[in-house]
């Protein structure tokens, strides 16, 4: 019954799905599959699932597949890929692999680790400095882009994403509370608690303090209650 | 003379020491032929034996009864008695009488002697609950008379002579004893079976011989514990003997009331023992006591007409006191475990050099057998593979408890052996001396060193047993691009490296399946160079081999369902944080992050390694299919896909 289940949650994308672009407004890009380089997005412009589109300011997308039309509003950035239905059991399965991937590697055996790299100057390498560039954002917009065309589930999934490879991008409360939010409305309530109180941790307005405060004691109550 | 049948029989089922039943434990008894025909005993290895008493008949008479030897064969048991105390002489006035000289008038004299003088015992234990011997003896007779004879001449006179005989004969008796269980323990043993003896060719001592009457012995012991043991030995004579025996803490004692069938009153007398035993030796007092009066005299024609049943348990016997040592000398330990059976649960893949170490290849059923709590050290030495045997972890066992013990295996890291091959593996159990208690051996598949089982995890006993060829074969090449890396910044150096050796490796090399079609055959890395070619597993397992050994973390990505067939690529970490991702790559989707030991991310990037056009294009198509199988299709959550770090 297990495998039945789970074939199921993955048959949508077994099949194969056709995107397309449409109603193009300002600059518009896609990326298509492993390439370093963004190129324009034309109308009708066929899209892969491992094609990532952004948008520029004032600019907006729409996508369409199989009859399903998703826009994609100013600022945003999505994987074709996350433009899926899930269940929330697939969320929830999602949820599990991030916990995964971020437990911390424990391995009791000896690390291979060299203590002399061959080559390398320790020390004198040239100091590179890193500046955060906006594309964490554009990602989490458009995260709540999928939100917002009712792909909640997989909006939470491609924002877990983003956290993970643009670390800074947790910093900002106001995108963190609203997919806690869609955590909480599923009714995954250990996972939107981990979140709030995570968040709690963070430089936060009044407003959004008191939201977090009381997300989490409604999700106390209804844990106790449990 | 009118020859009558004396009662003088040969020895039946009276011992100096009492009746002590079938008792293992109990050393004392196996020279005790007279109620153990079926040379019973529980005596390891050796045994030496003697027993020294005296007679109290008036004065004290000491003499050596018995000196005895027993040894153990496997199920073969043999032992051997020597008994010069175990005689009777009787000295009679025949009646007649002869006067010398017309004034001495002096007595004739007959004077017999009964003597058992060795013997030899055999048994077979057919199994744990039969076992079936038999017991030879040899008897003396000597037989010696004063007579007066007529010598015709010129005149008629009468003459003092002495007429004497010896006449010897064999007696053979079987034994047969069944031990139904640690409780009810049965026998029954011949008497006078077989008899082969002289002939008596002096008409005067006819009817003074031993009688040798067949009959039978029937035993039955209920021994409910250790301390309270009871025992019930009947005669087909209507004699009997009750006994109960017992040990504590390495005493132990005896107490046998006997009925002889041949003497009053119905209790003829009692037999108690008390002795100490360790597993080395046994000392028993035992005594003697009769409740009737004893006969020292008594004439001619009274012993002509009742004789005697027994050598050393007749009415002319007297109370006695019994010292019996025993040593139980054993050249091999006492067994204190049983080594019931053996499961190898794992094949043997000698390339797993550590693998048994935390894994046990096979699993062992041990019985204590012994009395007492005992550590059980199991060990294994497979031909060919372990010159010494490999001990594992002690396991402690109460009395009687059955427990699975695991046999774990270390396989020398320079073994080679090039095709399977069927072996033969020695189990051992082993608890207090060095010798082994039991084993065991069964056949045991070896694999050949390019085998594998099938689990990706395992993949890494072959990129770490060529490691010194990989640092080599990586160094010489990084050396090559020295000038390239020393402009590099360090931050992105172990993305570089990886780059370059990847470029080198696959040069020359093609892809080629499996020389045996299966996905069980696994080249080292040296051999994938040399070979210039491989499969999947093959190529992944030469390519983490060289990042390993210049440092660089990998680790398998395991696609297990991938059509029918399994599929394996590599996983490598850059050392860069995801803020530096941008010195390798603008594209997000090319990189995958990991936590570290510390809980810092890191990136790490997939490469198809059977992509051998070049590195980015290995790492284009190992991000396609990593993407697709493991994060979209949330393969790694649904253990279609696993990531398994070589170290």
């Amino acid at each position: 019954m297990k495998t039945f289940l789970v074939l199921l949650f993955f048959v949508p994308s077994l099949i194969a799905q056709e995107f397309k672009a449409i109603n193009i407004r300002g600059d518009v890009k896609y990326r298509a599959g492993t390439s370093e380089v963004w190129a324009e997005v034309k109308e009708g412009t066929a899209l892969h699932l491992d094609d990532f589109i952004s948008t520029g300011e004032k600019s907006s997308v729409q996508i369409k597949e199989s009859g399903n039309i998703i826009s994609i509003g100013e600022l945003s950035a999505v994987s074709v890929a996350s433009i899926k239905k899930m269940s929330t059991d697939e969320l929830l399965l999602a949820l599990a692999m991030e916990d995964m991937i971020n437990a911390p590697k424990t391995n009791s055996k000896n690390n291979s680790s060299s203590t002399a790299v061959y080559g390398d100057k320790e020390g004198q390498g040239k100091n590179l400095t890193v500046k955060t560039d906006d594309f964490g954002i554009r990602r989490l917009n458009g995260a709540m882009q999928l939100a917002k065309n009712g792909l909640k589930e997989s909006s939470v999934v491609f924002a877990k994403e983003t956290y993970r490879k643009y670390p800074n991008s947790k910093q900002f409360p106001s995108y963190r509370i609203f997919f806690a939010d869609i955590l909480y409305e599923k009714g995954l309530y250990e996972e939107a608690l981990g979140e709030y109180l995570d968040i709690a941790k963070l430089d936060l307005s009044k407003e959004e303090k008191a939201k977090v405060e009381s997300q989490t004691k409604s999700i106390s109550k209804i844990l106790l209650n449990d | 003379m009118i020859a009558l049948n004396l009662k003088i029989l040969p020895q039946s089922s009276f011992g100096l020491a009492g009746y002590w039943g079938l008792q293992e434990p109990v050393t004392i008894p196996f020279y005790n032929y007279e109620s153990n025909s079926s040379n019973y005993f529980g005596i390891k290895d050796w045994g030496i034996a003697l027993q020294y008493g005296a007679e109290f008949s008036g004065s004290v008479n000491s003499s050596l009864y018995l000196l005895a030897m027993a040894k153990k064969l496997g199920n073969h048991s043999l032992s051997a008695r020597f008994t010069p105390g175990y005689q009777k002489e009787f000295l009679f006035a025949t009646g007649e009488s002869i006067i010398i000289n017309d004034t001495t008038t002096q007595s004739l004299e007959a004077n017999y002697n009964y003597k058992e003088l060795f013997g030899l015992g055999y048994s077979y234990r057919f199994d744990e609950q039969f076992n079936a011997g038999l017991a030879v003896r040899f008897f003396s007779q000597d037989f010696n008379q004063q007579v007066v004879k007529p010598v015709f001449g010129d005149t008629l006179y009468l003459v003092r002579e002495t007429i004497d005989e010896k006449v010897n004969f064999w007696n053979v008796d079987l034994g047969f004893d069944y031990i139904l269980n640690k409780n009810f323990q049965f026998r029954v043993s011949s008497i006078n079976l077989i008899n082969i003896k002289d002939d008596l060719t002096i008409e005067e001592f006819q009817g003074f011989e031993m009688d040798q009457k067949r009959g039978a012995l029937l035993m039955a012991s209920y021994m409910p514990a250790d301390f309270f043991n009871f025992h019930l030995l009947y005669e087909t004579s209507n004699s009997f003997q009750l006994s109960t025996t017992g040990s504590t803490s390495g005493f132990i004692y005896g107490l046998t009331a006997f009925h002889d069938y041949f003497q009053d009153p119905y209790i003829a007398g009692l037999i108690p023992a008390v002795g100490y035993r360790t597993n080395l030796f046994e000392i028993l007092l035992s005594g003697v006591k009769y409740f009737s009066e004893r006969n020292t005299n008594a004439s001619f024609s009274k012993f002509y007409e009742e004789g005697i049943n027994n050598i050393i348990n007749n009415r002319y016997s007297f109370d006695k006191i019994v010292l019996s040592l025993a040593l139980n000398i054993s050249s091999t330990p006492e067994k204190k475990v049983e080594l019931i059976d053996v499961e190898i649960v794992r094949d043997i893949y000698p390339t797993f050099y550590d693998k048994y170490i935390e894994q046990p290849f096979a699993f062992g059923k041990v019985v204590n057998i012994s009395g007492e709590t005992v550590n059980v050290i199991p060990s294994v030495k497979i031909e060919g593979i372990t010159d010494e045997k490999i001990q594992s972890p002690p396991q402690t066992l109460e009395p009687g408890d059955t427990a699975t013990v695991p046999f774990y295996l270390i396989i020398p890291d320079k073994y080679v052996i090039d095709k399977a091959t069927l072996s033969y593996a020695d189990f051992y159990v082993t608890t207090s001396s060095t010798e082994p208690d039991a084993q065991l051996q069964k056949a045991a598949l070896i694999n050949s060193l390019n085998s594998w089982d099938g689990n990706v995890a395992n993949l890494r006993y072959f990129i770490m047993r060529d490691i010194d060829f990989s640092m080599n074969y990586a160094k010489s090449v990084l050396s090559n691009n020295k000038s390239v890396l020393d402009t590099l910044p360090s931050a992105i150096s172990v993305f570089y490296k990886s780059k370059i050796l990847f470029n080198n490796f696959v040069k020359s090399l093609v892809y080629a399946s499996d020389p045996r079609a299966t996905a069980e055959y696994v080249q080292f890395p040296k051999q994938t160079i040399e070979l210039k070619g491989g499969d999947c597993d093959d190529l992944s397992v030469a390519y983490s081999s060289l990042l390993e050994s210049v440092g660089i973390q990998t680790a398998l990505v395991d696609y297990k369902e991938d059509g029918e067939i399994r599929h394996v690529n590599v996983l490598f970490n850059t050392k860069l944080i995801p803020t530096q991702a941008k010195f390798i790559t603008t594209n997000d989707s090319k990189y995958f992050i990991r936590k570290n030991e510390q809980g810092n991310d890191e990136i790490w990037i997939p490469i198809e390694t059977t992509s051998l056009t070049d590195f980015d294009e290995a790492w284009n198509v190992g991000v396609e299919k990593f993407n697709r199988e493991a994060v979209n299709d949330l393969g790694l959550a649904a253990g279609k896909v696993e990531i398994i770090d070589v170290y």
